[in-house]
């Protein structure tokens, strides 16, 4: 790969007005706070367009009871519980030690309720942070614990609150637990989000047949990994024939474990494409996925990573 | 940058060809892989997170057992119990396997406590086995070690031709290589294996604790690796002597770089609670602070 210090690769893309190094983006809560992966040798924050960190709420969370992740055919369950130690720590503690020359760095916010969205948004927007993840997966409180992102309604609430109080990027992370996604990517537009990232993890359960309990401590998780893949695409490619018109790019994101996938989520409509689970069976995955779109550019003789952004024929 | 960047690049990802894989009674395997690099940096404690091979989408923490930085290898014992430890027994010498590692912090000897105790169950036996490998070329210490296993032990068992005072005197059999390196171990388990101590690793600890002065008491560390519940009494038998410990715990594991905070558990923390990654906060932590 091209030192991207000092020269830009043929990959970089903008983003909402800010330039990635590529369309990568190393997915929220599966790289702690930004410096886990350089634990190891080969892998550089450098060689992806940014790193979306760990769900972040206004105080400190402990997380789900054990255990909390499960292998599953072609994925895994989580169910984390959102362990992180709080917005003031994170800003005021886990930033200032984040090398933002390398890569960018998207905050990931989450709440209970739509005023807690807005304090920890505030607090991230006074951050050199470069964007915003709304994880609008969370459980509201206020409604019996049902998902804000499982309805639109309750999920454009959260960002026409959180738009209030930002000027930085705003990407609205969608649920793919509901009924209409375009829908809601739709009244999200509306109430202010600039991008979106699609999709979240589908909820799932494992069983443990000699306790006759299910295997997570939280009883349910979300099932991520190439098991969702084809429902992934399906979902970016919705929320795409929303968001062409309005110029709202998408983080493409489900499955994602090759460079040949990524080049399906961005045809499908994804500017950008996430990798999470995958980092988990080989840690270096984004230099093989890099290359491969750097082959797939010079092969259609392409001049940029957008240019085959959306670019899928009718079937 | 404002931070130190110490932690990185100190995982390596090694292609590690197999060099053998023999199979014991009990589902029980052990694995040789030529992974020189990672041999190199390893300290008795740590593991290495297995690629099992396709289609499984996990790796697998596995702990070191035994590590030859001169020809470059490093041993596993791994059990099969789910898919994955399945598809990896079936791996063949000469085969390539990926390994990332050595994840993790390790067992800390201390010199005035020189008097470790290694206690290992089933596949928690293979990191006291690399402390003790570690054990008997280091000057000042007289380790005891003891292994348990309700299986068949993945060795053949023999008499020790080393004395144990304080054992009784029909707990005689111990793993060969041991009795070679000079490290006066013993074997329990429940199944009335001969030469055996017949009941719990800690019982037998007991025994051997209580059989020794004080001041030579006074000197023991215990380091533990094994099942939930034999930690849980190692931790209790540390208490009632009032004796440090290290236990190795294990939980079920996505990154091992501590990306995902799935593998944690509770540790105390002053007063409070905090969940803390196996894979680098530990897997090793101080005994008293272990909530089981």
């Amino acid at each position: 790969m091209v030192d991207q210090q000092t020269e830009e690769g043929s990959l970089a893309v903008d983003f909402c007005g800010i330039r990635l190094n590529n369309p990568l983006v190393l997915l929220s809560g599966c790289v702690g706070f930004g410096e886990e992966y350089t634990r190891v040798e080969g892998f550089s924050n450098r060689d992806v367009g940014a790193i979306c960190l760990k769900g972040t709420t206004l105080e400190p969370r402990l997380g789900n009871p054990l255990h909390r992740v499960y292998e599953t055919p072609a994925g895994m369950l989580n169910a984390i519980g959102l362990q992180n130690p709080g917005v003031d720590h994170v800003v005021r503690k886990i930033l200032p030690t984040l090398d933002f020359s390398e890569t960018r760095f998207f905050a990931n916010a989450c709440g209970a309720t739509v005023d807690e969205y807005v304090d920890v948004v505030r607090r991230f927007d006074d951050s050199p942070v470069d964007a915003i993840e709304l994880n609008i997966s969370c459980p509201n409180v206020k409604a019996g614990g049902a998902a804000f992102g499982n309805d639109p309604e309750m999920s454009a609430r959260v960002v026409e609150a959180c738009r209030a109080v930002t000027s930085k990027p705003l990407i609205t992370k969608l649920s793919p637990n509901q009924t209409d996604i375009a829908e809601n990517a739709r009244r999200c537009i509306d109430a202010g989000t600039d991008a979106f990232a699609a999709i979240n993890t589908l909820m799932g359960m494992a069983v443990d047949v000699a306790a006759r309990k299910p295997v997570l401590g939280n009883g349910q998780g979300g099932l991520s990994g190439p098991a969702i893949k084809p429902v992934a695409l399906l979902k970016v490619h919705q929320v795409y024939q929303v968001c062409q018109q309005r110029g709202i790019p998408i983080i493409g994101q489900g499955g994602v474990s090759s460079g040949a996938d990524a080049v399906e989520f961005m045809l499908a409509g994804a500017a950008l494409v996430g990798v999470g689970t995958a980092l988990f069976y080989d840690p270096l995955v984004c230099l093989a996925i890099a290359d491969h779109l750097e082959q797939y550019r010079l092969q259609i003789s392409a001049e940029g990573a957008a240019d085959w952004v959306g670019k899928l024929g009718a079937a | 940058m404002n931070a130190p960047q110490s932690h990185r690049a100190t995982l390596l990802s090694e292609s590690a060809e197999l060099l053998s894989q023999q199979a014991f009674a009990g589902d029980q395997m052990v694995m040789r892989l030529a992974a020189s690099r990672i041999a190199e940096r390893a300290l008795p404690g740590q593991f290495v997170h297995v690629d099992c091979g396709q289609p499984m989408m996990l790796r697998r923490p596995l702990s070191l057992m035994r590590v030859d930085q001169k020809q470059g290898w490093v041993e596993l014992l791994y059990k099969k119990v789910g898919a994955g430890t399945r598809l990896l027994a079936e791996r063949q010498p000469g085969e390539t396997v990926s390994l990332l590692g050595p994840v993790g912090n390790s067992f800390q000897l201390h010199e005035e406590l020189s008097r470790p105790l290694l206690l290992g169950g089933g596949v928690g036996m293979p990191p006291m086995l690399f402390m003790a490998s570690n054990l008997r070329r280091l000057k000042g210490f007289k380790p005891q070690v003891l292994l348990a296993s309700e299986v068949p032990f993945p060795f053949t068992p023999e008499p020790s031709s080393i004395m144990i005072d304080g054992m009784p005197s029909s707990v005689i059999a111990t793993m060969p290589l041991l009795d070679d390196w000079g490290v006066p171990a013993r074997l329990a388990s429940n199944q009335g294996f001969p030469g055996c101590f017949d009941g719990f690793i800690t019982d037998l600890a007991r025994q051997w604790l209580a059989s020794l002065v004080a001041d030579e008491r006074s000197k023991v560390e215990i380091f533990a690796c094994g099942p939930t519940p034999m930690l849980r009494a190692v931790q209790e038998l540390a208490a009632e002597f009032d004796l440090p410990s290290q236990l190795s715990v294990e939980e079920y594991m996505a990154c091992a770089v501590g990306g995902c905070a799935g593998c944690v558990v509770p540790i105390r923390d002053g007063d409070g609670v905090a969940m803390k990654r196996v894979c680098v906060d530990g897997p090793v932590f101080a005994g008293e602070q272990i909530i089981f």
